[in-house]
């Protein structure tokens, strides 16, 4: 099944019929489709290698007097038909600004908030969505994975890249590969706990996109807590998280170190030198809790490999530049 | 011959008589379930937190044919391609039973308006529309009660009554 069959109900018909208008007047360009934007009473934007404004009759333009107007009604019906027409059972995701399709595409909310003390309690009216088309490239990560094991075991590894550049994609494919076993590796009992839900992208809390058969996946749980939820209850042999950052997420792998589990885990940087500025991160760099770094770019494209390095030493494994593609 | 006729007539006005005193029991009968349908619906929506398609499937199996209609065909308008808001499927839904139940015109708006807010708000306010409603039910249905009770042979004897008096004009 096309993520159109699986995206398309939740549109409106005049969304989805334009996007269908678009889908048939680019074939080729829709299959590099990454976002679909909608923003209350302004033109309907796509992302397909560029950013582009759709006409009703769905051709691309970069005229935004020629494109179609997306309508704070044809948001509102968005939302409710991918709320099951039950706003009251999106209360979470309003509140935290997203939500999760069948197939696991996500769905990014802004727009008007209430708030309480300070404290935003939920959107209360959303005027922009951006649909982000989730891919599985499976055997993105094959070639990494010689690299990433030693002796069999999966070794301590954090991939950073800019945003769009398919960290979340290889975080899955890399998951996927360890709890299968594949490549004559060990199976690995994994332990993700998926934060914002953008890795498995659970829908009612069954991953819809492959991460292996030996994956126990922690969806919508704050980090610190997930993480010893599966360590206490699901034994697994290494821990797998979405995005790192925040404050105490250092202390967290400390800790997960001292269970004797392994990890893998991304962070948001441009590279390693951006990374290492980070002050929250800068203790990971000291104490050499990372052995493995994976940076990637969207210098040639996305999912663009610019190096891999030794967290340790902070000496290259590889540094040649190149696309990672699915090999057969 | 005449006799026979005569008879005829008689039965006739009594039939009428109970066809309508049963109408105004199937009523009460109605609104009845249809105050068990949203009492269990304010359940599913309220502690469940169920989308409305599920809520009204789960319902749908414990309630009497006419109303497991109107709920089904609500639920296969919602999921339906044609991207129909919470409201317009059960306004359309309702349309398409308005003729088939013999509900007054005062239930059918009740249940209308209850149409309106419907899915498009927080949990607090679902549950509090379905508890409106199911009050402007209860009254709905105690209204009708006693319009059976007092009515029911009314209208029955007035059937035969009625027949009797066309007879004695006739005749």
């Amino acid at each position: 099944m096309g993520f159109e069959e699986q995206i398309f109900p939740f549109l409106t018909p005049k969304l989805r019929q334009t996007l269908e208008n678009l889908r048939r007047a680019v074939p080729g360009e829709w299959g590099k489709l990454e976002e679909i934007r909608l923003r209350a009473e302004q033109p309907l934007q796509v992302e397909m290698g560029q950013s582009l404004l759709v006409t009703s009759a769905g051709e691309p333009t970069k005229d935004a007097g020629r494109a179609l107007r997306v309508t704070a009604e044809d948001v509102l019906r968005t939302l409710q038909l991918m709320g099951g027409n039950s706003l009251y059972t999106l209360e979470e995701e309003l509140k935290e600004g997203f939500l999760t399709l069948p197939g696991g595409h996500r769905v990014g909310l802004a727009g008007e908030c209430l708030v309480e003390g300070g404290r935003l309690l939920r959107l209360k009216r959303v005027t922009s969505l951006n649909l982000r088309i989730a891919r599985e490239l499976k055997g993105i990560g094959r070639i990494l994975l010689p690299l990433l094991t030693q002796a069999g075991r999966p070794l301590r590894t954090i991939i950073i890249s800019p945003p769009q550049a398919g960290k979340t994609t290889l975080l899955r494919d890399l998951i996927r590969s360890f709890s299968n076993g594949e490549e004559g590796l060990a199976p690995v009992k994994v332990g993700l706990v998926d934060e914002r839900g953008e890795v498995a992208g659970c829908f009612r809390g069954v991953p819809q996109l492959d991460v292996g058969v030996r994956t126990d996946v922690l969806t919508g749980c704050p980090k610190r807590e997930g993480v010893f939820l599966l360590l206490r209850s699901m034994g697994p042999q290494m821990i797998a998280t979405d995005e790192i950052g925040r404050p105490g997420d250092v202390e967290l792998i400390e800790e997960i170190l001292n269970t004797g589990v392994g990890f893998l885990t991304t962070a948001h940087a441009w590279d390693t030198k951006d990374l290492a500025l980070r002050p929250s991160l800068q203790r990971l760099w000291a104490r050499g809790l990372v052995e493995r770094v994976v940076v990637l770019s969207r210098r040639l494209g996305p999912g663009t490999l610019e190096g891999v390095w030794d967290g340790r030493t902070g000496e290259p494994i590889i540094s040649q530049v190149q696309r990672l593609e699915v090999r057969r | 011959m005449k006799m026979m006729g005569a008879l005829l007539v008689i039965a006739a006005g009594g039939m009428a008589g109970w066809v309508y005193s049963t109408l105004l029991r199937k009523r009460l009968t109605l609104l009845r379930a249809l105050i068990q349908s949203f009492q269990w619906l304010e359940t599913e929506i309220g502690y469940a937190s169920l989308p409305l398609g599920e809520a009204f499937l789960h319902i749908s199996v414990r309630v009497p044919e006419e109303i497991k209609l109107i709920f089904t065909t609500f639920t296969a308008k919602l999921n339906g391609r044609a991207g129909l808001t919470a409201d317009e499927a059960w306004q359309q839904s309702l349309a398409e039973h308005r003729e088939t139940l013999p509900l007054k015109a005062e239930d059918w708006a009740l249940l209308a308006d209850f149409g309106r807010t419907l899915g498009s708000t927080d949990r607090e306010h679902q549950v509090t529309a379905i508890r409106r409603t199911l009050e402007r039910l209860k009254h709905q249905a105690s209204e009708a009660e006693e319009e059976y009770k007092k009515n029911e042979r009314l209208y029955r004897y007035l059937g035969i009554a009625g027949g009797a008096l066309v007879v004695l004009l006739f005749y």
